[in-house]
């Protein structure tokens, strides 16, 4: 007995403490990660007043919106198409809950599961605390909001409030699990290259989306738009997480029976969604990371092309021209801006005219949009301008340079014009007006392209690689807009004999004279590109190093 | 700090009139070379002729102005005061003769990286001036050389640290310049891709012409080199000849330590509960 009793106590003494200590006083990982997500928010304030700033104001930003969402919505009690609307408010939310972490994939660092690897948890303990670290933020605080408005538009009686009440956490649970299955199932292609381009692009799914929600709106606006909601929601109430409102509005309305199956297919959506996230979880923890293999995937390139590309001048002229030209297509800032100054311009025009108050003159907002491109061109190439520089030793190469990207502008730009116009045109219809459409557009064109070339020789700033809505890196910023505002207030004035020549011709009611506008336009742009480019030859040649540096920075 | 009285050990001696007991040509003279970043001094009049036809190291420790003097003698940085002669030629004064003799490969700037690379090849040569076939054959070779032909129709975002100073290699070699300047063309770089980058310089130098290139990898430059300046502190402390520079030291590394006055410096008893053996 007295010899047995400190036997096995003495080897085991150092063993046991580690599970027993953690057993007995582990904290919840649920607690914990609610812990990581304030400790990251708070020290990512930290420090710098402008972040402070920033967050506070989105947050405050958020509020509003979301309290006069909440206002807005609870004033459509009793209309007639409340509940299609509330439902597919609810549809819209979590498709951006489902889409928004592709792409803005830096916004939560507990979202990239290779940093909880080595974390000693088990799958199902960790989406739970993974799940309610992310109930805290702004995103689920404005869901919230437009949740909580949603059910008061469409909650009546005892029934209904019952829903409601279970259903403002149950949408707020599926987006934020929505969300989190996305990513996770994702995951891979969110740290990959082709990932992060295309998280490039979300500003061209902005900037079109909102002149999309801005047309779709004004339709709506019209009497009797919002019943052509009505097909469009009765799919969506089953829909999971819409079907938590669409819960609502059923036991509103006393059918019960619809409210229960819409209740239960939440539930399901909502379990779904929990166990596909784990499992994809699971399965990104413990595979390796593909990363390096998509690499390889990469197809065969260059001869893609190759007799297209036989037709471009040789030397400088060519090559430079064939970089610009691929830079549209892969590189993905690049291609951004191009694609959405190149819907933005088609939509612009060709929506107004099929609204009944388009002009043909609406043209130039596109064209003006690409001419842009021009602005920086340097600052395009970032860093890697040194290769540029290292092959310019005298004016007439900066000049061959310029005027290589400019003509590479234009080769998209040109028929692009011509097509968008004569569409605007058809649609209008004002056949008519196309000449003039087009010569006012090319003289637009062309002064953009000269100031463009002038600013980039005189204002080069660099472009940071990350972020799509950084386009210029702290401190360059007054540059930016000064060269940017400067070049468009220039451009305005350059083209101005032709623009007056327009409107002169317009209230003159001289359409006989239209067909003018055009060979004077084209002239016009072209000496106008050839002007700025020539004059922003020395300039580049002579402050080589200075452009250099100052496109370095991103 | 640097002690310069310790660094007299005769490699001085050789530093105060480089390359001229050799009468050899200069590749590169540097005349009172200085540049200030706001209140740092970078580089603090350098005084320097590199001979041609050597392979010439230039070693310090970080933030020594090793990269701002590259980027000075190679047109890529604007200096405050001095003159840079590569080949007889005033880098800044006459352009045309220097880039089409120089290939620069730096260190922290990208490259057109959304390219392959071959077409980034294709590319520079044609910009340069050269024939687009000549460009196309000259490419092959190099992009064969340098162990690259698989990867060639790869972007070269999506090449690895030792593929794309193998590319940037390749690009600066294109035009078949008098002068090479690599900046750390071996950080970061594997073994293999290092010896790949290494019987290509040999080659290069072995007929005739001259490579500049900036290292803080003591054994590389000592294998590598038979010229070597030795930089700290934005100024020149020694160069001259590997072993006029070595001196009595038994390793290059050694005789940089006591050159840069870093000498003797150890982590004596500040860290002895370090260790297997020590108490926990």
């Amino acid at each position: 007995m007295n010899t047995a009793a400190p036997a096995p106590a003495s080897p085991s003494a150092p063993l046991p403490p580690a599970p027993a200590a953690s057993g007995a006083h582990a904290p919840d990982p649920a607690a914990v990660f609610v812990r990581i997500k304030l400790s990251l928010l708070r020290n990512g304030l930290k420090g710098s007043s402008k972040r402070k700033a920033a967050y506070f104001t989105s947050l405050g930003f958020a509020l509003l919106v979301g309290l006069a969402l909440t206002l807005g919505l609870s004033a459509l009690r009793g209309h007639a198409h409340g509940g299609t609307l509330v439902v597919l408010l609810a549809a819209v939310l979590a498709l951006g809950w489902a889409f928004m972490p592709l792409f803005f994939p830096a916004g939560d660092e507990t979202l990239d599961p290779s940093r909880l690897v080595m974390l000693p948890l088990r799958p199902r303990p960790l989406v739970r605390a993974l799940l309610v670290s992310s109930l805290i933020g702004i995103g689920p605080l404005f869901t919230v909001c437009v949740a909580v408005g949603s059910v008061v538009a469409v909650a009546h009686g005892a029934a209904g409030i019952v829903a409601a009440v279970v259903a403002v956490p149950l949408l707020l649970l599926g987006c934020v699990t929505l969300a989190r299955a996305v990513a996770t199932a994702n995951v891979r292609l969110l740290t990959s290259r082709k990932g992060r381009d295309l998280a490039l692009l979300s500003g061209l799914v902005v900037a079109v989306g909102a002149q999309l929600a801005n047309f779709a709106s004004q339709r709506l606006m019209e009497t009797g738009g919002l019943a052509q909601l009505q097909p469009a929601g009765a799919v969506v109430r089953w829909l999971p997480p819409a079907t938590a409102i669409g819960m609502v509005d059923s036991a509103s309305r006393g059918a019960y029976g619809t409210a229960a199956a819409q209740l239960a297919l939440t539930l399901a959506g909502l379990a779904l969604l929990v166990w596909l996230w784990e499992r994809s979880l699971t399965r990104v923890m413990v595979t390796p990371d593909g990363s390096t293999v998509a690499a390889q995937a990469s197809s065969e390139r260059g001869s893609a092309g190759g007799g297209l590309w036989a037709l471009l001048p040789g030397g400088r002229t060519g090559a430079t021209m064939q970089r610009t030209l691929r830079y549209v297509v892969r590189d993905p800032k690049t291609k951004a801006a191009w694609v959405s100054s190149l819907a933005l311009g088609l939509i612009i025009p060709v929506f107004n005219a099929l609204q009944g108050d388009g002009s043909i003159y609406l043209v130039c907002f596109g064209t003006g949009m690409l001419g842009l491109q021009m602005y920086n061109q340097f600052g395009q190439d970032t860093s890697a301008f040194w290769m540029v520089a290292q092959t310019i030793s005298t004016t007439r190469d900066a000049y061959e340079e310029l005027r290589a990207r400019a003509y590479a502008l234009a080769l998209i730009t040109v028929p692009y014009t011509v097509l968008v116009t004569a569409a605007t045109a058809a649609v209008v219809p004002d056949w008519q007006a196309f000449p003039a459409g087009l010569g006012v557009a090319l003289a637009v064109m062309g002064s953009m392209m000269c100031t463009g070339a002038l600013a980039s020789a005189r204002f080069p700033y660099s472009i940071p690689s990350d972020g799509a809505f950084k386009s210029v890196v702290p401190g360059q910023a007054g540059l930016a807009w000064a060269g940017m505002a400067g070049g468009l207030l220039a451009s305005l004035v350059l083209s101005g004999p032709v623009i007056g020549l327009a409107i002169w011709f317009e209230v003159a009611r001289m359409e006989s004279a239209f067909w003018l506008l055009l060979p004077l336009g084209a002239a016009w742009g072209t000496a106008a590109t050839w002007a700025g480019v020539r004059l922003a030859a020395p300039r580049v040649a002579r402050q080589l190093p200075e452009i250099l540096q100052a496109v370095s920075k991103g | 700090m640097p002690n310069q009285g310790d660094a007299t050990g005769g490699a001085v001696g050789a530093g105060g009139a480089p390359g001229a007991p050799y009468g050899e040509r200069a590749a590169v003279r540097v005349e009172g070379l200085w540049k200030r970043f706001g209140e740092q001094v970078a580089v603090a009049g350098i005084d320097l002729e590199l001979p041609a036809g050597r392979f010439i190291g230039l070693v310090g420790p970080n933030g020594a102005g090793k990269t701002t003097t590259l980027s000075m003698v190679t047109g890529l940085l604007r200096p405050d005061m001095g003159r840079v002669l590569v080949a007889g030629h005033d880098v800044w004064a006459d352009p045309v003769a220097v880039k089409s003799r120089i290939g620069v490969l730096p260190e922290g700037l990208r490259m057109f990286e959304r390219l392959s690379g071959r077409e980034l090849l294709g590319y520079m040569g044609r910009l340069r001036g050269m024939p687009g076939d000549e460009t196309d054959k000259r490419a092959t070779q190099l992009l064969d050389v340098l162990d690259l032909a698989g990867s060639q129709h790869k972007l070269v975002v999506d090449y690895s640290t030792g593929m794309r100073k193998k590319i940037g290699l390749a690009a600066a070699l294109l035009h078949n310049p008098e002068v090479l300047f690599l900046d750390e063309p071996f950080e970061g770089v594997d073994p293999v891709s290092a010896q790949t980058i290494r019987g290509v310089l040999e080659r290069y130098t072995a007929s005739g012409a001259t490579v500049v290139f900036s290292s803080h990898v003591m054994e590389l430059v000592e294998s590598l080199c038979d010229w070597v300046a030795v930089m700290a502190g934005g100024r020149i402390r020694a160069a001259g000849p590997l072993a006029h520079v070595r001196g009595e030291a038994p390793t290059l590394q050694a005789a940089f330590l006591e050159l840069v006055g870093a000498g003797g410096r150890t982590a004596g008893d500040a860290l002895d509960w370090l260790g297997g053996q020590a108490a926990r």
